[in-house]
C-alpha cells in the first residue's frame, strides 16, 4: 500500500506560517509523501515562497508540488521554485518523479493546468489571436501532462495539478465559472495513460470526489474544500508493503 | 430604464467591483469570497486562511464603500490533521 497525503490552495504568508506546522509533523507516521496542488502563495514572491519553505519544508517526508496561478501574479516563478527546491521540495511543471515508498513506486506527473472547459461547453482555439493564445496555453499544458504521465516507469501513477481536469469536483462553484476552473484536456491526458488518481485544487467552493469520463478518480484537495491541513489516500493494495 | 440618474450604482455593478476587488487588491487576493444581497445590505461569505486576512477584506470594503451596509460571515479554515484517511482500492 501507498500512503498519500495531498492539500492545495494554502495561500502562504507571514500571517499563516505556523497554523499547518503542527500537523504536518505527524506526517512521517502517516503518509508516504505529501503533495502540494499549486497556489502555496498569495501573490507568488520570493518572500512568500520562503513562508512556503518554512512550513513545508523538512518534514521527514518527500514533498512534491506545482504552482497555481496565485504562484504565477508576480512573473516571479523561478525565484519561488529555486525558494522551494533548495529546501528539497519538487515542483513538476509538464514533468514526474519516481518516489521509492516501502509499498512500491509511486510515479507523480504535474502540470498546473489552465482554464478552458468542459467538454460541449469549451473555449475554440478560433478567432481573436487572445482567444487562440487562450486555448493553446490549455492544450499545451494537458500535452506536457500527457507526456509526463506516458514517461514515468512506476508501480503507482497519480496526475497532480492545480486546475480541475473534471466538473464533477467542481459541483458547488458557479456553473458561469467553470471554464476559468480546469478543463477536460487535463482528464484527457489524465485518461490516457494508466492513472491511479489524480489530484487538483483551484476550486475552493467544490466538492471533494469525482472521476473521469475513463473512471479514473478524482479528488480536489482544496484547503477550503477538505478543511483540514491535508487529506490521507490509500493506494495500491496490490502492491507488496 | 429607470428615470434616476447618477446617486448610488445598481448593486450589480457594486457587487461586481466587490468580487473584482477582493481578487485584485494585493492586500487581499481572494477569489473564493461571495457576495450575497441580503435585505439589510450585503454579506460577504468564504473561508480565509487567517483572521488577519478576515479583517482586511471587511476594512478594504468598507473603506471602497462607506455608505453601503456590510456584513461578513467569512470564516477561517481549520488546519488540523486528518483523523481518517480515504481507502482507494
Amino acid at each position: 500500500m501507498i500512503r498519500i497525503a495531498a492539500v492545495g490552495d494554502v495561500h502562504l504568508d507571514e500571517d499563516v506560517v505556523g497554523r499547518f506546522r503542527p500537523a504536518l509533523e505527524e506526517l512521517p507516521g502517516c503518509a508516504d509523501v505529501l503533495l502540494l496542488a499549486g497556489d502555496l502563495t498569495r501573490h507568488g514572491t520570493e518572500s512568500e515562497a520562503r513562508c512556503v519553505a518554512q512550513e513545508f519544508g523538512n518534514l521527514g517526508v518527500p514533498v512534491i508540488a506545482v504552482l497555481g496561478n496565485h504562484d504565477h501574479q508576480c512573473d516571479q516563478v523561478p525565484q519561488v521554485v529555486k525558494v522551494l527546491e533548495d529546501v528539497g521540495i519538487t515542483v513538476l511543471e509538464g514533468t514526474g518523479t519516481v518516489v521509492e515508498c516501502a509499498g512500491g513506486r509511486l510515479g507523480v506527473a504535474g502540470v498546473k493546468g489552465f482554464g478552458g472547459g468542459f467538454a460541449g461547453r469549451c473555449a475554440s482555439d478560433f478567432g481573436e489571436p487572445e482567444m487562440k493564445s487562450f486555448v493553446r496555453t490549455t492544450n499545451e499544458s494537458a500535452e506536457a501532462l500527457a507526456e509526463a504521465l506516458r514517461g514515468l516507469e512506476c508501480d503507482l501513477l497519480v496526475a497532480l495539478t492545480h486546475y480541475s481536469p473534471v466538473p464533477d469536483t467542481l459541483a458547488g462553484e458557479p456553473l458561469e465559472i467553470y471554464p476559468f476552473l480546469g478543463c477536460y484536456q487535463l482528464g484527457q491526458a489524465i485518461d490516457a495513460a494508466p492513472t491511479a488518481l489524480a489530484l487538483h485544487g483551484h476550486a475552493h467552493h467544490g466538492t471533494e470526489r469525482g472521476t473521469t469520463p475513463g473512471g479514473v478518480r478524482v479528488r480536489n484537495v482544496a484547503h477550503p474544500v477538505i478543511k483540514q491541513a491535508y487529506s490521507i489516500f490509500h493506494l495500491g493494495d496490490h502492491l507488496v508493503g | 430604464m429607470t428615470e434616476e440618474h447618477g446617486g448610488a450604482p445598481p448593486d450589480e455593478y457594486v457587487e461586481a467591483e466587490i468580487h473584482r476587488l477582493l481578487a485584485e487588491d494585493p492586500a487581499v487576493a481572494e477569489q473564493g469570497i461571495t457576495v450575497v444581497h441580503r435585505e439589510r445590505g450585503l454579506v460577504l461569505y468564504g473561508e480565509v486562511e487567517s483572521p488577519h486576512r478576515r479583517e482586511e477584506i471587511l476594512r478594504r470594503v468598507a473603506e471602497r464603500f462607506p455608505d453601503l451596509p456590510i456584513t461578513s460571515d467569512i470564516g477561517v479554515i481549520r488546519a488540523q490533521a486528518p483523523t481518517q484517511a480515504e481507502e482507494l482500492p
